[in-house]
């Protein structure tokens, strides 16, 4: 630590050398209008809580989103799925602030097998969820506390998270540790299992480091691990390990350009499954301002993962052996996928703004990274549209 | 600070200004244990025992204030230099009949003053010779000024002052909406005012020739000593500074004083209200209110 701070020292002595030779003619020079304020303002403590960047928001909002979705594969039309969705913010006081959204999904159509041989698998569903937030504002720090269930016919997930926020002095850091649980419950509409249960415990730690004003960085590691029933009870044969460890390391960056006006955010995510898969995604987005209220974002991301050890490809029940994990469920299988889309926002007065966004998911074998794409499946596609209406207040 | 301090809350709740206080009293009494150069066990000490020998490891918060040091030392073309404390050894204001210091001391003392040599960066400072000091002189009160106000707001309050040994900072008006009137002290009138200045917000600080100094031959030598020559600085006999946060007042007032003529555009650059009292009493500065009753 010495030794690192002696450099610093001395590329920085040069300057002094000069400037306590400086004479009060150049310290009139020296003086950029109101430097000893913008300096001073960087010391701890000089800013009252209210008006840190991590205090609590200020602005209520409510937001309505109706999400249209569809997949296809060639020659097949496979799901649609219609989804309104509400989210709200309320900020109970200065340090309090409560938040929760619903949302309603009805799925019609097949679901996306690479075959599907039982007469009763065909779905024809919705899901039911809900979640709230509540976090309190402690000045140097955040502590959150969340509940989520989600409900379909044959499915019921509920679970809850704790998360601390650390924020810096200077309040260009925060660190956030998270720990969460999820119990879930599966009651197939073919009784092949009944109660099946499933638990899930996740712990998350990250940094958000500002890096200059026009810069910032967002990384964080992500475990969870998990216990009980993971086979999909509509594909036969389907037999799964009972638990399964996924870690994940996000990074994400954010880089403002002031002579356009826009933000570029690049993201990277690596993940491992102890299923046997690793995947990759890349995403990079740029969030254009445009005038009259207009808001453009392009974005495009790739998406690559191996196959899961226990992925056999088709024909169908080849690789099976009796007590052994099997699976022909193409999610499982090795391949790459694309996604582009595009945001467009326009804000009007008094805190209303519309959001419209189109994306369009395309997943082939051949595009898999660094290996090659599992054999003998179809590509797959999806597009989903999105409306949505926020009011703050 | 071995000086009056003074802590003046309003609050409707006595709970909430009694915890106010007691908060904010908690952390200025922490900042002078840590920056005090009189105690053994404080971060300026273990700094200034370790000059000439290896580096010392510092926090970040002594990181930040040694960076706003850095940032004076610039503004002020060098003329604010933490190091300038061991000047002091040259000069004894209480001596009975007063003396000016040998050249060979004077000179002596003048060499250890040198930021630019300091070797610092945020994690660690080494003073690069034996017998260099460093102290928080001009900013360290006012830092805790700041901070004190700061805490309070936190607390909720919305009216109050804060005063470190005649540096203020207030927070808002008083209740009635009405501005503080900060009276000035007379530099040559020992508990008279000079002026008055108006504060709904913010801080005003004071430096003056008046606090340490002794007479020899119709000349006042004053304690606030231009580290290039070691001796005091003359031009003001005192510079009052309004400013948003009590750590820019004290730091401007004192480098307006030790620039002399030259402090008018300094304080101009930073955009500071402003009021000096001249050699010959006369009143200068965009400061000026009328004259407390």
């Amino acid at each position: 630590m010495a030794s690192a701070g002696a450099a610093v020292a001395a590329t920085r002595r040069k300057r002094r050398v000069r400037s306590v030779r400086a004479d009060a003619g150049e310290a009139k020079r020296n003086a950029q209008a109101g430097a000893l304020l913008a300096a001073a303002l960087a010391l701890p403590g000089m800013l009252p809580a209210d008006a840190h960047a991590q205090a609590a928001p200020d602005q209520g909002v409510i937001q309505l989103n109706y999400l249209d979705y569809r997949d296809w594969q060639p020659g097949q039309a496979r799901m649609k799925v219609e989804s309104p969705s509400f989210y709200a913010l309320y900020p109970v006081s200065d340090t309090l602030v409560v938040e929760g959204a619903l949302v309603y999904d009805s799925m019609s159509g097949a679901s996306p097998l690479y075959f599907n041989v039982l007469s009763g698998a065909s779905v024809g569903d919705y899901r039911t969820a809900g979640d709230l937030k509540v976090t309190k504002y402690f000045g140097s720090y955040a502590v959150s506390v969340s509940g989520v269930v989600s409900s379909e016919q044959d499915f019921l997930s509920r679970g809850g998270a704790v998360a601390v926020q650390l924020f810096s002095d200077d309040r260009n850091r925060t660190w956030t540790f998270q720990f969460g649980g999820n119990s879930d419950v599966i009651n197939p509409t073919n009784d092949i299992v009944v109660d099946a249960k499933r638990n899930t415990l996740e712990f998350m730690v990250g940094v958000t480091q500002n890096l200059s004003p026009t810069q910032n960085i967002q990384s964080n590691i992500t475990y969870a691990t998990g216990h009980g029933y993971y086979d999909d009870p509509y594909k036969p044969l389907d037999t799964r390990p009972n638990h399964r460890n996924v870690a994940a390391w996000l990074t994400r960056y954010n880089q403002y350009f002031g002579a356009y006006d826009a933000t570029l955010k690049l993201g990277y995510r690596l993940l491992f499954d102890s299923f046997g898969s690793v995947s990759n995604t890349f995403e990079a987005s740029w969030v254009q301002a445009l005038p009259w209220g207009f808001t453009v974002t392009p974005a495009l991301r790739y998406y690559t993962q191996s196959a899961a050890d226990f992925y056999m490809n088709p024909p169908f029940f080849v690789g099976y052996v009796d007590g052994q994990n099997y699976s022909a469920d193409t999610r499982l299988a090795a391949f790459g996928a694309w996604t582009a889309g595009a945001t467009v926002t326009k804000t009007f007065e008094k805190g209303w703004s519309v959001m419209f966004r189109g994306n369009f998911y395309r997943q082939r074998p051949d595009w898999r990274l660094g290996g090659s794409g599992s054999p003998g499946i179809e590509s797959f596609s999806a597009r989903w549209l999105e409306v949505g209406l926020v009011k703050t207040f | 600070m071995a000086a009056e301090n003074e802590l003046q809350l309003w609050s409707p709740q006595a709970a909430n200004a009694q915890r106010a206080a007691e908060a904010a009293i908690a952390d200025v009494r922490r900042i002078e244990a840590k920056y005090s150069r009189y105690l053994p066990d404080s971060v300026t000490t273990r700094i200034n025992d370790a000059a000439g020998g290896k580096a010392v490891a510092i926090d970040a918060e002594t990181a930040a204030l040694l960076r706003y040091a850095d940032h004076c030392f610039d503004l002020s073309g060098g003329r604010f230099d933490v190091t300038s404390g061991v000047l002091r050894r040259a000069w004894d204001f209480k001596r009975k009949p007063p003396q000016l210091p040998a050249a060979t001391a004077l000179a002596d003392a003048t060499r250890l003053v040198d930021w630019a040599s300091v070797e610092w960066s945020g994690e660690c400072i080494r003073l690069p010779r034996v017998g260099m000091e460093i102290d928080f002189g001009g900013i360290g009160k006012e830092y805790a000024a700041d901070r004190a106000a700061t805490i309070c707001i936190d607390h909720g309050i919305r009216h109050g002052l804060v005063n470190l040994a005649g540096d203020v900072r207030v927070l808002g008006p008083q209740p009635d909406g009405t501005p503080w009137r900060i009276g000035i002290t007379h530099p040559r009138c020992p508990g008279a005012t000079i002026a008055g200045l108006d504060l709904a917000g913010g801080a005003v600080a004071t430096s003056g020739d008046y606090e340490r100094y002794f007479e020899l031959d119709g000349v006042r030598y004053c304690h606030i000593l231009d580290p290039r020559s070691g001796m005091p600085v003359r031009h003001w006999q005192s510079v009052s500074v309004i400013a948003p946060l009590c750590v820019v007042a004290g730091s401007c007032s004192t480098i307006a004083m030790l620039l002399e003529e030259g402090a008018r555009d300094f304080l101009d650059a930073q955009q500071v209200r402003w009021l000096g009292v001249t050699l010959d009493g006369s009143l200068q500065g965009n400061a000026l209110a009328p004259r407390a009753a």
